[in-house]
């Protein structure tokens, strides 16, 4: 009984080591929080496409196919530093229906920027004043999320994405 | 070239330390040698310590370290603070502690010389532990591969005269516990007699008051510097340095039994590890950068790794040879209903269950985090509704324990106490029935009250009264005792009583605090050496002619991109009134103010349990 009590710390302190040590080698980052949208249905949005205003885009129209959504912006310089990887994706992967919001942009700029870098998007919807972002719980730009057939929220990337992120925690999830 | 001097004094010191280590079991040494090698590698560490500090003084940018974390435009007090406001400085600021205490160690007297070096030992297995950590993962003499003439600044919020201090201090209780820990392991393999326990005592009080004045300074600091108006968050990083500030209350009154001859040398051997372990866990916690707070400088995991490392070494080690090695049995308790070892026994069973506690609620969030993938967090309500009331009956118990008898049940003058007690409790009643009543506003302000009541009987009754250094060494359990009353009382009414009011203000203006008209006289931004302020002036009482002027604001320093708040205090004794300068709106200064009440009695009570701290060092 008594070698019991003395076995304890022992014990605890085995449990407090092995939790840490898996929590450290995770490589979480406790500044980085997990999306609190995170395996929850994608949030309700309507947006207007960039090209012609009567071209309406709403959450149930994403139903049932796999999405990539794009938070970008001509004014967002790391946009364009993760925009070339749209294109491997769309070439890579044709099903996949990739989604642009133009977050508070002149159109104008909005559709220079992709008629200058090209346009990978199936869709871009326009959200001038933020709002869609506000619903995704966008942080800032550029913020990348992928939704699943059911409408859920299955991943979420803060920053430009990188190939190293695309081959490693996008790509096993398509 | 100092940082040369620095590296190469901080290697050839942990060599001396493996030359020591191995020496126990390869060469004999002389006994006076021996101390001598001790001494030398801790001047060693000093050296290194000190050859960083003048890297930071001179601003030699050719060390990566001081070019990371110092500005020539910094004020001096803030270049030398900026030596360990880095983790790196912070880490060598640790080890130069550690051999500080070693140093003062090997002078002790009175006790036995194999039994000191082998506490000594175990010292220098430390010292190469956290020796290697330094020079492998956090080395702070790198050398610079660019060449600059300016560095890149440090964390604004830690330029402040009580954070310069807060970490030495705090640090020297931390690190103080590693002697303890020492002496316990040392005490497990020659287990001879009980002299050990008396040095234990000693050194144990030392780190404890040394950690009470670390946590208080941290906290003061948050108090007028974060701007939120409360100076207690349960912050992870408080919690940590709560549990062996805790601990290490059980541990030095369970070393007072040793006086009543009832020591449970295992519960102590016990606690002496645990309060090391929390120590060295609580480092790792800040540094591995698993806790996000003002105190985790940069997270890396291999630094976190080899933190872990060291944690499970030592604690395992601790507690291995606790299980191996069982201290001889001691002489049973003499347990009463009430009498002095049972008090003692109740307050530790107390203390390790608070300490528990606020250990499963720190380390909840990463078990969670771990099996679900879910961040949660565990804050105020769970500490503020599980460790308050489990230290409730402690407190009760407090303020007679001192004088209860080890061998009986009697209490000298019972009546005394009672009456005391029922008449405190109407009293206190009353007033809170006229105030706005609140449940723990009553229960604190009654404990709190009743602690310092009942010593006073205490000393009054059981003492004959003398003014000499004597008399205060015998009352000195009683004034400890009073310092934790006037500290609940500041504690209870500035949580409790707290009032907040919120203003929309434009320069000019005049508004209403606590019955006194405050102006609102303007803004005003001035630059400073190396930081850009913005204060809002007020006029506190302007019906008076002596109107008191307060100041608060927020300071922006250019080199980090940071902004800091500076809260404006106005101290009364009983109770400060407290401004924050929020954001310009339409015009519109928000402006809140928070009085709180008997905020000085915390610090006071805090004071008082130092000062206790020190006199009962001075007493076997």
């Amino acid at each position: 009984m008594n070698r019991i009590f003395i076995l304890t710390p022992l014990v605890v302190l085995l449990v407090i080591c092995i939790f840490s040590l898996v929590y450290l080698l995770s490589g979480k980052d406790p500044n980085k929080p997990p999306s609190a949208l995170l395996n929850k249905d994608v949030p309700i949005f309507e947006s207007s496409s960039l090209y012609n205003s009567k071209d309406i885009i709403k959450t149930k129209d994403i139903k049932n196919k796999k999405t990539l959504i794009n938070f970008f912006a001509s004014w967002c310089s790391p946009c364009k530093i993760e925009h070339p990887l749209f294109f491997e994706i769309r070439k890579k992967y044709p099903e996949l229906y990739l989604l642009g919001f133009n977050h508070k942009d002149p159109p104008s700029d909005a559709k220079k920027y992709l008629e200058d870098d090209g346009n990978p998007y199936d869709f871009v919807g326009v959200d001038s004043d933020g709002l869609i972002a506000l619903e995704f719980g966008v942080f800032g730009l550029p913020e990348t999320y992928l939704i699943n057939e059911d409408g859920k929220i299955i991943y979420k990337f803060m920053g430009p994405i990188t190939m190293d992120i695309l081959k490693n925690e996008i790509e096993p999830l398509l | 070239m100092s940082s040369l001097v620095g590296f190469l004094s901080l290697v050839i010191a942990i060599g001396i330390n493996f030359y020591l280590f191995l020496s126990r079991y390869i060469f004999k040494f002389k006994k006076q040698k021996f101390n001598l090698f001790i001494r030398l590698s801790s001047l060693l560490t000093l050296l290194s310590f000190f050859s960083l500090m003048y890297a930071y003084v001179v601003s030699d940018f050719s060390n990566y370290n001081v070019f990371q974390n110092s500005h020539s435009n910094k004020p001096l007090i803030y270049k030398i603070s900026g030596t360990w406001g880095n983790h790196e400085g912070s880490m060598l600021l640790w080890l130069s502690i550690l051999s500080i205490f070693s140093f003062f160690f090997s002078f002790t007297k009175n006790i036995d010389k194999s039994f000191q070096r082998l506490t000594l030992i175990i010292q220098s297995l430390l010292h190469i532990l956290f020796g290697l950590f330094i020079v492998f993962t956090s080395n702070p003499f790198l050398v610079n591969s660019i060449l600059v003439n300016e560095g890149l600044g440090l964390n604004p919020i830690l330029q402040d005269p009580g954070l310069a201090v807060h970490p030495p201090i705090l640090y020297a209780g931390y690190v103080g516990y590693s002697i303890v820990f020492s002496i316990a392991i040392a005490g497990l393999f020659q287990n001879t007699d009980d002299e050990w326990l008396y040095v234990a005592k000693k050194w144990s009080l030392i780190s404890w008051t040394f950690l009470t004045g670390g946590i208080a300074l941290g906290s003061y600091w948050a108090y007028y510097e974060l701007g939120w108006g409360g100076w207690w968050f349960w912050d992870p990083v408080e919690n940590i340095s709560l549990m062996p500030w805790i601990a290490g209350l059980a541990l030095v009154h369970s070393l007072m039994m040793v006086r009543g001859e009832q020591a449970i040398k295992k519960w102590i051997v016990f606690l002496s590890i645990l309060c090391f372990s929390l120590s060295v866990f609580g480092t790792f916690l800040v540094r591995s950068g698993i806790l996000t707070s003002v105190h985790s400088f940069a997270a890396d995991a291999s630094r976190g790794i080899f933190i872990l490392l060291i944690f499970f070494i030592v604690t395992g080690f601790g507690f291995l040879v606790f299980l191996l090695k069982e201290p001889k049995k001691s002489n049973d308790l003499n347990l009463l209903f009430i009498n002095k070892v049972s008090a003692l026994v109740i307050n530790n069973i107390l203390m390790i269950i608070a300490t528990l506690t606020i250990l499963l609620g720190t380390i909840y969030p990463i078990i969670i985090e771990v099996l679900y993938n879910k961040r949660i967090s565990v804050g105020g309500p769970y500490f503020n509704s599980t460790v308050i009331p489990i230290m409730i009956p402690g407190f009760l118990l407090m303020s007679v324990a001192p004088i209860l008898s080890w061998q009986t049940n009697k209490i000298n003058n019972s009546k005394k106490y009672v009456l005391a007690f029922i008449v405190l409790s109407v009293l206190v009643l009353i007033q809170s029935y006229f105030l706005d009543f609140n449940t723990w506003g009553f229960v604190g302000l009654l404990l709190g009250f009743w602690i310092i009541l009942a010593s006073i009987i205490a000393i009054f009754s059981s003492y004959k009264i003398k003014i000499n250094i004597k008399f205060f060494k015998i009352i000195n359990p009683h004034v400890a005792h009073i310092g934790v009353g006037i500290a609940i009382i500041g504690i209870t009414c500035s949580s409790v009583f707290q009032n907040e009011l919120d203003f929309n203000l434009n320069e000019g203006d005049k508004f209403i605090v606590n019955g006194k008209t405050v102006l609102f006289e303007k803004i005003e931004t001035t630059n400073e050496i190396n930081f850009q302020s913005l204060r809002g002036k007020f006029l506190f009482d302007i019906e008076k002619n002596q109107s008191k002027e307060i100041e608060a604001g927020k300071n922006y320093y250019p080199v980090s991109k940071m902004i800091t708040s500076e809260a404006g205090i106005l101290h009364q004794w009983n109770k400060d009134i407290y401004f924050i300068l929020g954001d310009q709106k339409n015009n519109e200064w928000f402006v809140k103010v928070l009085i709180n009440p008997f905020v000085s009695f915390i610090w006071l009570g805090v004071i008082i349990m130092m000062y206790s701290g020190l006199i009962a060092v001075s007493r076997r």
